[in-house]
């Protein structure tokens, strides 16, 4: 796996399209939005903020302004949470102050949930996908600020550091073998998109849309249409590549566009733990399932397993879905 | 658009400026304005101070219709009520109308006022009290800026130690959006100049970064040379104010840019700068070998391999030495490496054009000039900023324009090649450290395919790292300085010194001057004049109690006394009221130094000829009356310690803002309340300061520390003499003949009694007896 943390968790460009608005989400679709929904006697809410190193946002259908406002609310108290635990954007989450201390006591549920995910998953892939990424991070960032690549000595001390296995998950404990440091930025997105969807639910909201970096949605938009995802072109985020429809449930994508360490996007964020550098096949990856951890963990292990050794990986898990975007198409172009 | 000289074409957003329909709320009153002000126009809140200047219109108007009601009640009182009953009643009154200004007080929905559709206030944070502005753009959010109250991040006291609270909208790339007031507790912006010009002021800010230390220049220092990235016009008679603003401003973008952007850890405000009398004589390669000149040479080898797998790898043919690009990189500043490459004219010349502060980099092609792939080829456009040369630091692009110096290769150092260069121009505001390593990219750009051709780059970087003794580091300039003010009012503060150098000996003396029964009154009129005139409304140096619940709250809260600092003048007095204390006692500040205390008695001077008489306040009524003061001290006091803003609302009870520092040109309750002070002082006199004034309670207070009872008395002094007594117009004499100092205002006339023969009693008795008397001095 995976990706890993911080800075600045780039903006997504995937295209969120409503039904009867293909593709093109500005002011004057805001409006139809509107009229549409009013039409069924509806509201329609979006509240936009910051979490996880980049912009998120919510939208919650419902009849009572004030429920949607304490649903809206309790969309973003469900990411604090998650980030609280498991961000590598705060110096103070559980899971900072597990890289920095090798052991966590009593740690918080979400991050028990997602390591245990995490841990699962890496098992399953073979360590294709694989939580102890992280030393990868500061390397590829300051050799990239230099202007370069790390060189090979480096990434071998790195590479030695990185290892599932190196996690014991007890049942009130979390130990790091020395050396070992953890991001869960793989999967914290779409574990966020399950617990908004969760409390908004909780709330009485049935239709809504949530962009946590990855997406979910429930129900349909209020003028009975259902939701539909666009997915913006990898290289060209203003035309769309592929379009849900209908989208309920989670989609998670993995791309080589997020967070790059150089103009070709030979080198991102997300690292082949067998080697240490970015693996090279694929352009991006987007999964959808019944949960955006799922779909979150299943995008970023195809990322590095391949087109091939990735739709067997799907093909595992029923209910999930996959598309492939293959990372350069000169042949295509030509023809 | 507001765009801002060199930085203009980098300009993030187009909806940066233009795109962003907020306008300052003074200036730009227009289609939206007042919705925006919340129902209040600029400068129009009716009781001045309190009323945050942004309140929502539903909160607006009731205080103020509140306010106006209860103070008609009370103006026609001081004809006939008690005069402190009726000090008394107004304070009640200005207390029922000011709401409390708290700090961070904007909501979501104000927020949306200020930030209108399409833009999009997001979700507050959580570890900052920041709000996010975003931009919605093909169906995904984008950070247009982060919004934050100054207050909630950088609460600086203002003038009378309330910290102003502005809105300031910080983009991402640190630039300011914009700054707006939320509320301001300057008596200058209040009242005195109006918020207008506060108003343009932080207009100003829009579009400089906030990397950069801003300071305050003097009024059209922009128009005057000042470095427009740098520097803010100040306003005349508003020194400290704009400086605390500018404080505020800076220092809460900073926190915010510290935890929201990223950076301002270490260049903000930084100043580095090449050491201009290090030179040592090194030729090229010695420079080549420290590696103070770098070069990067890009073979097609070196090509091929990053074009690896893009089809276009190949597109030089030939073999792979071959060179297709070979820079020479360096930082000119520095003489060492400058001097030597330039040779001392040109470089001497290079460094005037440049300007200081401003850095320089050159860049020297050595590979073939014809080769497309040569940034400095047929294709550079002189005096633009290159589109194939970037430099780096700290993974942000930092701008750099090209010179456009002459061609002319004469003087360049002995080996470097005679290709074509350029000089970059790195202004200082891009807050660039030369002794901090950075980067020359160096872009490539390939076509693939033949219609539908697609542009692919590679970037090939040089990190140059220079030794950090070539550099003297100056940390952020402060902005002014507290010296400033100094220096500025010295004229005024040489002429305060003179008049206290005057007032002591006279004082001090008191068979001199004093004794004198004829000259004294004069000298005292003259002083007066000076201290109401000079001191007062010249000089704008009345001292108040606002002041000391500036420092209630410094101690409370803000440990902050720099303010102080900032008002020269009123700091001198202060120190001299305070040095009086200890030797005289309060009298002298309230009796020669408090231009209220003096136009008071000037115009108690005009109670004879308009005949009319003093009230004689029952001794028992005048006893209790004495105790208020101490009253309305304690609960600003208290209210100032519990962080209260009731402080302020309190502190009104001084008419000194009114007639001193605003001359009267204030809303007609606070005038109507000083004038009726005036007009109760022809009919007890200086009742406001006996019965009233915090400050004198406060002064008569620390002043039981006086060293010197210096007010000499005989023995027959209230027994059986009572001439001194019946003459005070303080009622500081007691019957017995004691001085109640806390009460004296130091007016001399029992002095001057004393020693007159032919007024003392006991003397003119004596002298008639045939004897003399001896008065008991002084006591040490």
């Amino acid at each position: 796996m995976s990706r890993s943390g911080p800075p600045h968790a780039p903006r997504r460009r995937v295209l969120v399209a409503a039904a009867g608005l293909a593709g093109v989400a500005g002011l004057g679709g805001l409006a139809a939005f509107r009229t549409a929904a009013a039409s069924h006697g509806l509201l329609l809410r979006t509240r936009a903020g910051l979490a996880f190193g980049t912009t998120v946002a919510l939208t919650a259908a419902g009849s009572d302004a004030a429920a949607i406002e304490a649903a809206l609310m309790d969309g973003f108290a469900a990411m604090r949470a998650v980030e609280a635990a498991a961000s590598l954007f705060r110096p103070d989450s559980d899971l900072s102050r597990l890289n920095r201390d090798g052991v966590l006591d009593a740690p918080d549920p979400h991050l028990v949930v997602l390591l245990r995910f995490a841990l699962a998953l890496a098992a399953e892939t073979a360590g294709a996908f694989d939580p102890t990424v992280q030393p990868l991070w500061p390397i590829w960032a300051g050799a990239a600020t230099r202007g370069g690549r790390p060189d090979g000595g480096t990434l071998g001390d790195a590479l030695g550091r990185i290892g599932w296995r190196r996690v014991r998950l007890e049942p009130d404990r979390i130990v790091l073998t020395p050396g070992t440091a953890l991001t869960l930025n793989a999967l914290i997105q779409g574990y966020a998109a399950d617990r908004v969807i969760a409390a908004l639910r909780e709330r009485g909201i049935g239709d809504a849309f949530v962009d946590t970096g990855e997406f979910g949605a429930s129900g349909t938009h209020p003028d009975g249409t259902p939701w539909r995802l666009g997915l913006a072109d990898p290289r060209d985020p203003a035309s769309l590549a592929a379009v849900i429809a209908p989208f309920t449930g989670f989609a998670a994508t993995s791309g080589d566009y997020n967070m790059s360490f150089s103009d070709d996007r030979a080198d991102h964020h997300i690292f082949d733990p067998a080697t240490g550098y970015s693996p090279d096949a694929l352009s991006s990856v987007t999964v959808t399932a019944s949960s955006g951890l799922l779909a979150d963990g299943l995008s970023t292990a195809c990322m590095v397993l391949g087109r091939e050794l990735g739709a067997r990986l799907i093909a595992g898990h029923p209910g999930c879905t996959v598309r492939f975007t293959d990372k350069i198409r000169p042949d295509r172009r030509r023809l | 658009m507001r765009f801002f000289g060199a930085e203009a074409e980098n300009a993030p957003s187009p909806l940066c400026g233009g795109g962003w329909p907020l306008r300052q709320q003074g200036s730009g009153e227009g289609r939206d304005g007042t919705e925006r002000r919340g129902g209040l126009p600029a400068g129009r809140a009716i009781f001045g101070s309190r009323v945050p200047l942004s309140r929502p219109p539903s909160g607006a108007t009731l205080p103020r219709r509140g306010g106006r009601e209860n103070a008609r009640l009370v103006l026609s009182a001081p004809s006939r009520i008690h005069p402190a009953g009726a000090g008394i009643l107004l304070l009640l009154a200005l207390l029922l109308q000011i709401l409390p200004a708290q700090a961070g007080q904007l909501d979501r929905a104000t927020l949306e006022k200020y930030f209108p559709p399409p833009l999009v206030v997001g979700e507050k944070d959580d570890a900052l009290p920041v709000w996010p502005i975003l931009k919605q753009q093909a169906g995904s959010y984008e950070v247009f800026a982060y919004a934050f109250e100054s207050v909630d991040l950088a609460p600086i006291p203002g003038f009378g130690g309330t910290p102003p609270d502005l809105l300031v909208a910080l983009a991402p790339d640190g630039t300011f959006r914009d700054v707006r007031v939320i509320s301001q507790h300057e008596p200058v912006f209040l009242e005195g100049l109006g918020p207008e010009p506060l108003f343009a002021f932080v207009d100003q800010y829009a579009g400089l970064s906030a990397r950069q230390a801003i300071r305050v220049g003097r009024p059209n220092a922009r128009a005057g040379g000042a470095a427009p990235q740098t520097t803010v016009d100040g306003i005349s008679m508003a020194t400290a104010s704009t400086r605390v603003i500018n404080q505020s401003i800076l220092a809460s973008a900073l926190a915010v840019a510290r935890g929201k952007l990223g950076f301002g850890a270490t260049n903000l405000g930084l100043k580095v700068e090449a050491k201009p009398d290090l030179y040592e004589k090194l030729s090229l390669s010695d420079l080549l070998a420290r590696g103070w000149v770098r070069r990067l040479t890009v073979t097609n080898a070196v090509a091929a391999k990053a074009f690896k797998g893009t089809g276009v790898e190949d597109l030089a043919d030939g073999p792979p030495d071959p060179v297709l690009t070979d820079l020479y990189v360096a930082y000119l500043n520095a003489p060492s490496i400058g001097r030597n490459l330039l040779g001392p004219a040109r470089f001497d010349a290079l460094m005037r054009e440049l300007g200081p502060g401003n850095h320089a980099v050159m860049v020297v092609s050595a590979g073939p000039p014809d080769a497309p792939e040569n940034p400095l080829g047929d294709r550079f456009v002189l005096g633009s900023i290159p589109d194939r040369l970037t430099i780096g630091q700290g993974g942000l692009i930092v701008t750099a324009r090209d010179m456009a110096v002459e061609r002319r290769d004469t003087g360049l150092a002995e080996g470097l090649p005679a290709g074509p260069w350029t000089i970059l121009r790195i202004d200082q505001a891009a807050g660039f450290d030369p002794s901090a390593p950075w980067v020359l990219t160096e872009t490539i750009v390939r076509e693939r395919g033949q219609i539908l051709s697609e542009k692919i780059t590679r970037t090939f970087p040089v990190e140059t790292a220079l030794p950090a003794d070539l550099f003297t580091r100056v940390k952020p300039d402060e902005g002014p300085s507290w010296t400033d003010p100094w220096r500025a009012r010295a004229p005024g503060l040489g002429a305060i010194a003179l008049m206290l150098a005057v007032l002591v000996p006279v004082l001090a003396r008191q068979r001199g001057l004093v004794a004198d029964a004829r000259r004294f009154p004069a000298f005292r009129l003259g002083f007066l004049a000076l201290t109401l005139g000079f001191i007062g409304w010249f000089a704008q140096a009345q001292l108040s109690i606002v002041t000391l619940v500036g420092l209630v709250r410094a101690a409370a809260t803000t440990h902050d006394l720099a303010f102080l600092l900032y008002d020269p003048p009123s700091l001198v007095l202060w120190a001299f009221a305070l040095a009086a204390l200890i030797v005289w006692g309060r009298g002298t500040f309230c009796g020669w130094l408090c231009p209220f205390g003096a136009l008071q008695e000037f115009v108690a001077l005009l109670a004879r000829p308009l005949r009319i008489r003093q009230v004689a306040v029952p001794p028992v009524l005048d006893r209790v009356l004495r105790q208020a003061k101490y009253v309305v001290l304690a609960g600003i006091l208290v209210a100032a310690a519990a962080g209260s803003p009731l402080a302020d609302s309190f502190s009104e009870v001084e008419p000194f803002k009114t007639a001193i520092t605003l001359t009267f040109v204030r809303s007609w309750p606070f005038v109507a309340y000083a004038a009726g002070l005036l007009v109760l002082n022809l009919f007890v006199y200086k009742g406001f300061c006996r019965y009233l004034c915090p400050l004198g309670a406060s002064l008569a207070l620390l002043g039981r520390v006086r060293m010197l009872d210096w007010i000499p008395r005989r023995a027959e002094c209230g027994s059986p003499c009572q001439l001194c007594k019946v003459r005070c117009r303080y009622g500081a004499i007691e019957p017995s003949g004691r001085i109640d100092y806390p009460e004296c205002f130091q007016c001399m006339d029992c002095v001057t009694i004393i020693h007159d023969p032919g007024q003392c009693v006991p003397q003119v008795v004596a002298r008639k007896r045939g004897r003399r008397v001896v008065p008991q001095q002084a006591a040490a």
